[in-house]
């Protein structure tokens, strides 16, 4: 950094209130040259509030520390080379051999945790990389945020880099590609992009219900998805719902996206959770005894991020204290996020939430109604009682009209295995769930 | 004339907002993990948050200011609750080693901003880059609409900033006049929380014009010239 510049920070955050100073002058990046100095601001938004605030201020600072002898410029820009994984749409030719192709090196088939909520994506998506564009073409998979959608997709995209490294691999995210369109399109560079999107290998677009309601990136992307189909490239696909559900997408599109193998992810169990989380504390190299892993299962109980994020508090307190986790430990070092989870989530909440879900009413839940339209949600409410709460099976009988404990148990029974079977049970079992936990 | 409680002070304290000068109460793990991710050896992303008045704004800036003595490029920005600016605002921090967003619960709602902070947020991540946040409340309790976002702002390390009691106020005002240069009694801390807004930004404020006050006067801080200058009105420099 310009020395003269330094000087320069050094007055003006002693003239200036720290958090302006913070934004608008410590961001700037100085470079020396030719009589002058050149500040560059990260965008318009910036270089404009202070040319027009600051401008001024920084100058006579500049003349102050340089003897009059540089003058000031502003410019957008940065001093760093442009990172691999931004794309700029312009060359995109240019980037797409040398780029490590956006692939996040540490989603492997290894670290990812299977159980019985993702055992079918992670088997159509190891398929996948063994047999590029000839096992399922396009691979949908598709699932509620934060259940690993995105590791299977990088997953597949470094498998296939270890074994052809030659091939042109591409991660993006769905509002990538239209950012790259529109810039592409205010560029005049359109034929570009399509000759950089049509020569891919294999495309790999995370969060495909982005692309709702932009009808000129769905065009766009419906020409790139039948090329590169044709041409028996391989196109994975992600979408936090099935791709019919998904309102302001052209029907074409709908129908292409589900025309190879659509496979859901579920929530994950309690089981796959606590192995979840073992896993990656074994990958920091802290080993999570199996009964604090069941504890934060049993109390995090749908979002394997949510999961990632109590595990990191816990180790981070863990060794910042320099104690043993524990599982008395993890309740303290947990304890803000547990007392919220649990002040939202408990019986009384569970009942009311249900009963909104299925437009019934909660004394319905309690009642001796035995219409089929009343006692499937009694018994989801009763299962996820029991998932989500830590009452017993006669306590949640009590809750429910005073039912029987054998009642409770066979209603988690029916509905576990409805959800095996039955699509819109288990969707609306895993609706209720992340409603609760969040 | 007499003072009322909680009386508004119009003018932002100007001073680097540094880890040094930050009371660290029980907040010692807190800015352990904020220093161990801007030298990299920490998380990846924190999330703060806490009640207003607790420091959180400070820890933001004391990132801003320790990243660039590590040559490190860094930005910060408070999101206000009037008014949001132009997501265009975003374009180009994801290039950015160290990015703080403070009071980002006011993004929830926001369609547009909702979406162009999730498409920062996995730019920068991608980048291996260091965000900080912080909110008035955890990540859950943020009404975000974007499923998406809303599990990333629980991905990294998320940690609360405990409230203060009476007493470690007094410390923290102890602590801050000594830094500032000047003397303050536990008996002038207990006075002032007692008349005044308990908000530390609000104490740190009140803190700057003391400290003018006492050297125009070349008077030590006692109680009674506590009251004499505070009995004067309230003036913006």
């Amino acid at each position: 950094m310009s020395s003269i510049w330094d000087n320069c920070l050094t007055k003006l955050e002693n003239e200036i209130a720290g958090s302006d100073f913070s934004t608008w002058i410590r961001p700037l990046q100085a470079i020396e040259s030719d009589g002058q100095i050149k500040l560059l601001a990260p965008n318009r938004f910036v270089l404009d509030w202070v040319k027009q605030h600051y401008f001024a201020k920084i100058e006579e600072s500049i003349h102050e520390f340089s003897n009059g002898k540089l003058d000031l410029n502003l410019e957008i820009g940065s001093k760093k080379s442009t990172t691999p994984a931004v794309i700029t749409s312009v060359k995109p030719v240019e980037i797409k051999k040398t780029s490590p192709n956006f692939l996040n090196k540490a989603f492997t088939f290894d670290n990812f945790v299977e159980g019985k909520s993702n055992q079918l994506a992670r088997a159509a998506s190891l398929q996948v990389s063994e047999n590029i564009g000839k096992a399922y073409n396009p691979l949908l998979i598709y699932g509620s945020s934060g259940l690993g959608k995105t590791h299977l997709m990088h997953a597949i995209g470094n498998a296939v880099f270890q074994k052809k490294p030659s091939a042109t691999i591409v991660y993006l995210h769905s509002e990538k590609f239209v950012q790259d369109m529109v810039r592409a399109l205010q560029q005049n560079s359109i034929n570009s992009f399509k000759e950089y999107y049509r020569g891919i290998d294999v495309l790999l677009i995370d969060d495909i219900q982005f692309f709702a309601g932009k009808e000129r990136s769905q065009e766009e992307f419906f020409h790139t998805f039948n090329t590169l189909l044709d041409k028996k490239h391989q196109i994975v696909l992600t979408c936090d719902k099935y791709p019919k559900e998904i309102i302001g997408l052209e029907d074409r599109l709908k129908s292409r996206f589900g025309c190879g193998l659509p496979v859901s992810i579920e929530p994950p169990d309690m089981e796959t959770r606590a192995a979840i989380l073992m896993k990656k504390a074994a990958q920091v190299n802290v080993a999570l005894p199996q009964e604090v892993a069941f504890f934060i299962a049993k109390k995090i109980p749908f979002n394997v991020r949510d999961l990632e994020g109590a595990l990191r508090r816990v180790i981070a307190n863990a060794q910042f204290t320099g104690r043993e986790i524990t599982t008395e430990f993890t309740k303290e070092a947990l304890h803000d996020l547990i007392s919220l989870k649990d002040k939202l989530v408990n019986m009384d909440n569970i009942q009311k939430t249900v009963a909104e879900y299925f437009k019934i009413r909660v004394a319905d839940l309690s009642s001796k109604n035995r219409k089929q339209t009343v006692t499937r949600p009694r018994q989801m409410a009763m299962c996820l009682a029991r998932e989500l709460t830590s009452h017993s099976f006669p306590e949640i009988g009590d809750a429910f009209g005073g039912r029987d404990h054998t009642t409770v148990m066979n209603a988690c029974k029916k509905i576990n295995e409805l959800k095996e079977s039955d699509h819109k049970i288990a969707e609306d079992y895993s609706n209720l769930l992340r409603t609760l936990s969040h | 004339m007499t003072r009322t409680k909680q009386q508004p002070l119009h003018f932002e304290f100007r001073a680097n907002q540094t880890f040094d000068d930050f009371f660290p109460g029980s907040n010692v793990e807190i800015i352990d993990h904020l220093q161990k991710s801007i030298t990299g050896n920490g998380e990846s992303q924190i999330f703060l948050w806490g009640q207003a008045g607790l420091g959180k704004s400070h820890l933001l800036q004391a990132c801003c200011h320790q990243a660039q003595s590590l040559q490190l490029s860094s930005f910060y920005f408070a999101l206000s609750p009037s008014e949001l600016p132009d997501p265009a605002l975003l374009k180009g921090l994801d290039k950015f080693d160290i990015v703080c967003f403070d009071n980002i619960e006011h993004i929830a709602g926001d369609s547009v901003w909702e979406t162009a902070f999730f498409n920062f947020f996995n730019l920068h991540r991608d980048q291996d880059h260091t965000l900080i946040l912080s909110a008035a409340c955890p990540p859950n309790e943020i009404a975000i609409r974007l499923p998406d976002l809303k599990t990333r702002l629980n991905w990294g390390l998320t940690l609360k900033i405990p409230p203060l009691s009476d007493d470690d106020r007094i410390t923290a005002l102890i602590f801050k006049a000594d830094q500032m240069g000047f003397e303050i009694s536990p008996k002038a801390g207990r006075f002032l929380l007692t008349h005044y807004d308990r908000n530390l930004s609000s104490l740190w404020v009140l803190l700057t014009r003391l400290d003018k006050a006492s050297l125009a006067a070349k008077r030590k801080l006692t109680l009674p010239f506590l009251r004499q200058i505070l009995r004067e009105e309230p003036h913006d420099d």
